[in-house]
């Protein structure tokens, strides 16, 4: 019988749910900036789950797959939509953001930026940023060497840095 | 080692809330799914079923036929035979009468 690590009921499909909904649906918020396509996301990635639930043998297992295919179910959805003629993400606005007013004007402005990179930089930041993950996890979850990893977040970090800079100097 | 910069990247990626509704409608289109593929399944057995049935029924009547046909084959060589008894005995009585009235 399949049992969560850190308590003694077992695992089941609504428990996984309610824990890591908010992780799945963030990951393809932060990455869509939409709420419903990103609730349409992340509804596939845990019906997915629901059909494999049995081969997984720790949350530890469960988590990792989750981010896996949470990242690159959001980035076959902005190819799809892209294919099918939609607007660009890069054109979608910018959602609302629950922050304390002094950090708001940055953060709104750092979504923007993080939102006109390409897909995969972008996810690379979000696996970062958002889960903490390293390197080499990210590498792992998006089937892509460490060392490109590490060339996208010192890129997009880079490229952040000098815009952000830019910006504060416009706006002094 | 994370600076200012990183940390600020960090609150910019906060994790949200879904929807109050999304773990009801997940669980609903969960349960959608299993309702699908038990039909799906249904299906595939029904298929299964139809498929051996016919197969069945097929061959039986083919088998049926094939009989029947042998049967006619035989019947139709029988009856030669016999036709070709019947124009034997015919001559030989005739050949019998014709002896009997030289007598």
């Amino acid at each position: 019988m399949q049992q969560s690590e850190d308590a003694a009921e077992p695992r089941t499909f609504a428990s996984v749910l309610r824990a890591q909904q908010s992780m799945v649906f963030s990951v393809a918020y932060h990455f869509l900036r939409d709420r419903a396509s990103a609730e349409e996301v992340a509804q596939d990635v845990f019906l997915q789950l629901h059909k494999r639930f049995d081969e997984f043998e720790s949350d530890a297992h469960i988590s990792f797959w989750l981010r896996k295919v949470a990242s690159n179910r959001s980035i076959d959805y902005v190819r799809k939509r892209k294919s099918q003629g939609a607007v660009g993400l890069e054109d979608a606005p910018v959602p609302s953001v629950d922050v304390q007013p002094a950090d708001h004007f940055l953060n709104r402005r750092l979504q923007v930026l993080i939102g006109s990179l390409p897909e995969k930089p972008r996810m690379v930041m979000i696996l970062r940023y958002q889960e903490d993950m390293m390197p080499e996890e990210i590498a792992s979850a998006l089937d892509m060497p460490v060392r490109t990893v590490k060339s996208h977040l010192q890129r997009s970090l880079a490229m952040l840095r000098e815009k952000i800079d830019r910006s504060m100097g416009d706006v002094r | 080692m994370m600076d200012d910069f990183e940390k600020q990247l960090q609150g910019a990626f906060q994790r949200k809330e879904p929807s109050p509704f999304f773990e009801a409608r997940v669980l609903g289109a969960v349960k959608r799914q299993a309702r699908e593929r038990r039909a799906s399944v249904r299906m595939r057995w029904a298929t299964a079923v139809a498929a051996v049935l016919i197969a069945v029924v097929g061959s039986a009547w083919q088998h049926q036929r094939s009989e029947r046909a042998r049967e006619d084959s035989a019947g139709k060589e029988a009856k030669a035979r016999l036709e070709l008894a019947l124009r034997i005995t015919s001559v030989k009585l005739q050949k019998i009468s014709q002896k009997v009235e030289g007598i």
